[in-house]
């Protein structure tokens, strides 16, 4: 019976799953490929020691880190707060500390799965390459990665369970700007306290001894960091340094361990009481601005058609009176704007043109991995959030495909403008003149952008929002084709095996972009440095494939997303 | 007007709609009865474009809706069993947010939305979120924004579900009116007295074949047969196709 049932499956869903399957296997592959080039070019090409190398790391895991902080307290939020399957629970038999426990793990198992296997291909990668026993992925795994993912889940909940407490005496809003500056600081502490590029410049006057430990350059506020942890963890290991590597997973997992105690011991006290304020909650909406009597007010007389003006007044609507959305909106763009006021006055002084092109290359792929994070976190849930209520538009004289190129215009129109501001602010320094040295000798000096350097920031700026474009094609066309009209949550959605699979074959698309990008981008800083030859043909080829293969994948994914309007509802 | 012919709706190995024809003329009040599972929402579903058919024809108002859908769906307005709305905007935005989809000028939109707002009495709390509405509220918008386009055709699936007293009595006075002023109307429920009440004429559905299909008149005469209720001639042919 059990075989009859399991095995009941139509083609398509059987198609659907080997497709899954196939995609996360191959990510997991080119993800253990990627992380073991990347640390054989970074330890033999650009010989940048075994020090910066882990050091870097950890500055990667401080994203990761808030990433998955914030994230859990948005989907927190939700699922502790929003759910109407904790409604049912508190109404019955179940102690509050159960069902708070119980969503909390769902929440964080759910939304990690994936991270999980993405994890353990880079560690694989990176394990392979120092030819490391079976036992160092197993600690690694359960002992350093787990915990450091739950340790940033457990904050985050924390974090929420107090924002709740507090929310009954003060201001919701007022919170949320205070946790939003709150975030935004701290990253922006973060990277001014441990400058990156300060770093290689004072460990690079050692070279060639950069394997050697440079502890005493760490900044102490640094250092109570579990992301610094980690990089110490991974650091000691290749210096067989085992005690060190004891001593550092020990504190992360007591670290975590109690985080979690703490949150447990809120979350009993509070947890209830909580949930009763944020009922109070549920109509908080950006009214301050009186946005109803603004042209966004659907009584309104408008400049587009009627269908195209209400879909548009609707999807603006739906959009700031979801907390869950325009708060996550929010706390993307302060980072955002961190990130670029920092980017747009880089100072950077290195000498090697493949350490310039790597540095160039590491924003060039952050700016589209932060586009491609707003893509799916609100393109890909976009056609779901028509929900239930997606009959209206079903049953209206308007075909399906017009709302989608409607929708689909919001999310590109926004992508495209941030995508063309992302890369004029990122390439500011390699296109004007800049300032340097006047602290060091007191005599101001000024550095004009090198011909074949300005070229590259050119070519960055129209690529970009190509970029931008496809991974909005990507994400809303598979949006569509995974819309799942049941699911209210969004942040649940842009978590969902569509939207993983969805991730992975655009991160597939980054990498590929990443390999021949990388090739004009050294071949400018190589005339820079070197005064090599530019090869103008073979940069023209190179963007032309660039161009076109983002316009098929893009428009693959409309042709799917269009053609999935077509089932029944 | 609606001409259904030889409709056929197939899930798989499954038929839920098996060549169900009928017309129903303009100003005319149709019943839809069956037991659950019959095919009452699936036959709605295709006649409104949410359910594509395996075989047959639709026609509304002279439109074919899998043809023509757009100019289908310009003509009739629809109810459906669930009254999902959007969360987020209030009841009155989602009046206007159905009057834009059907291209209705601004003005009269608004003219329109007051007079369906008044008519089905929801001024009080039309401008709160709908996440806020009962049942019964959320079916009041729904039948206000079919209403506000002023449909040649209107399709109900479970017109009372959640309704009290007063908003039944409300909507059932609307849509006679409806019907007196010319409308067709394509009505699904399981309440028989309603039926009785409002329908010039009957179809019964049953295992996706239409099994009876009639005026109130000729129902009468089955009706006598029996022991004179509705109920019982509705129980009485679906059991003799149970039995079949």
């Amino acid at each position: 019976m059990f075989w009859k049932v399991s095995l009941k499956q139509d083609f398509g869903t059987v198609i659907r799953n080997i497709g899954s399957f196939v995609v996360f296997g191959s990510f997991a592959v080119g993800a253990f490929y990627f992380s073991n080039f990347v640390t054989a070019y970074l330890l033999e090409n650009v010989r940048i020691g075994l020090f910066l190398f882990h050091r870097f790391v950890g500055m990667l895991l401080f994203v990761f880190f808030i990433t998955i902080n914030l994230g859990n307290m948005v989907v927190s939020f939700s699922t502790l707060y929003r759910s109407p399957e904790v409604h049912f629970l508190l109404a019955s038999p179940v102690s509050y500390l159960n069902i708070f426990t119980i969503k909390f793990l769902d929440n964080f198992f759910y939304s990690s799965g994936t991270l999980f296997m993405v994890g353990f291909a880079v560690l694989l990668g990176y394990g392979v390459y120092f030819n490391y026993p079976w036992h160092f992925y197993l600690l690694m795994m359960f002992g350093v990665l787990v915990p450091f993912m739950f340790l940033a889940a457990c904050i985050a909940v924390v974090v929420l369970l107090l924002l709740m407490k507090l929310a009954s005496k003060v201001n919701f809003r007022i919170l949320i700007a205070a946790i939003v500056l709150f975030y935004v600081g701290q990253v922006y502490i973060y990277f001014k306290v441990t400058s990156p590029i300060n770093l290689v410049q004072e460990v690079m006057k050692y070279y060639p001894y950069v394997d050697l430990y440079f502890g005493s350059l760490d900044p102490a506020g640094a250092k109570i960091l579990p992301n610094f942890w980690v990089s110490e963890i991974l650091y000691f290991y290749v210096s067989k340094n085992f005690g060190a590597v004891t001593g550092y997973v020990s504190l992360l997992i007591l670290a975590t361990a109690g985080v979690f105690i703490f949150a447990l011991a809120i979350a009993n006290a509070s947890f209830y009481s909580t949930w009763i304020t944020s009922l109070s909650l549920k109509s908080m909406t950006v009214k301050s601005f009186r946005l109803r009597t603004m042209f966004f007010a659907f009584g309104k007389q408008s400049i587009f058609s009627p269908q195209t003006e209400v879909l548009l007044k609707k999807e603006f609507w739906q959009f700031v009176r979801e907390p869950s959305q325009w708060v996550h909106f929010v706390v993307m763009m302060a980072l955002l704007v961190i990130f670029l006021s920092s980017v747009s006055t880089l100072n950077i002084k290195l000498e090697s043109p493949e350490l310039k092109a790597v540095v160039y290359l590491v924003v060039f792929i952050f700016n589209i991995f932060l586009i491609n994070s707003i893509a799916l976190r609100f393109g890909f849930p976009m056609m779901s959030l028509e929900g239930s209520a997606y009959w209206s538009v079903r049953s209206a004289p308007i075909s399906p495909e017009r709302m989608y190129w409607i929708k689909f215009g919001v999310l590109v129109a926004l992508l495209g403008c941030m995508s063309l501001l992302i890369a004029f602010l990122s390439n500011i320094p390699y296109l004007f003149v800049r300032r340097i040295a006047a602290e060091e000798s007191g005599i101001l000096a000024y550095v004009t952008p090198h011909f074949a350097v300005k070229q590259l920031a050119y070519y960055s700026i129209v690529i970009t929002p190509i970029v931008a474009v496809t991974l909005a094609s990507m994400n809303f066309g598979f949006g569509s084709v995974y819309s799942n009209f049941v699911e209210k949550n969004p942040i649940r959605i842009a978590s969902s095996q569509g939207a993983t699979m969805t991730f992975l074959l655009s991160v597939v698309y980054l990498v590929i972009l990443l390999a021949v990008y990388y090739f004009p981008t050294l071949m400018m800083f190589n005339a820079e440095v070197k005064n090599l030859p530019i090869d103008w043909s073979t940069l023209r080829i190179i963007f032309f494939i660039i161009t076109l293969s983002s316009f098929c994948i893009a428009g693959v994914s409309h042709v799917l997303g269009v053609r999935s309007l077509q089932r029944d509802l | 007007m609606i001409e259904l012919k030889n409709l056929t709706k197939k899930f798989g190995s499954f038929t839920a709609v098996d060549g169900v024809s009928l017309n129903i003329s303009s100003g005319e009040f149709f019943g839809f009865l069956g037991p659950n599972g019959a095919g009452k929402t699936t036959t709605i579903k295709m006649m409104t474009g949410l359910f594509t058919p395996t075989s047959g024809q639709i026609i509304i108002n002279g439109f074919d809706v899998v043809k023509q859908p757009l100019e289908a769906k310009s003509t009739f307005g629809y109810i459906p069993d669930h009254p999902y709305l959007y969360d987020k905007l209030t009841g009155r935005e989602f009046i206007y947010y159905v009057g834009g989809l059907y291209k209705m000028k601004k003005e009269e939109l608004k003219e329109n939305a007051e007079r369906v707002i008044d008519l089905l009495e929801l001024a009080s709390w039309v401008d709160n979120k709908t996440e806020d509405y009962s049942q019964g509220m959320r079916q009041r918008v729904t039948f206000a924004a079919a209403f506000v386009h002023n449909p040649k055709t209107i399709i109900i699936d479970e017109p009372m579900v959640g309704l009290d007293p007063r908003s039944a009595r409300i909507v059932k006075d609307t849509l006679k009116q409806k019907a007196n002023e010319g409308v067709s109307i394509f009505m699904s429920t399981h309440i028989l007295e309603m039926v009785d009440e409002l329908c010039d004429r009957i179809g019964i559905i049953n295992k996706g074949k239409m099994i009876f299909l009639d005026s109130k008149e000729n129902l009468h005469v089955h009706k006598s047969k029996l022991d004179g209720r509705l109920e019982s001639v509705f129980l009485e042919l679906t059991k003799e196709t149970d039995n079949e």
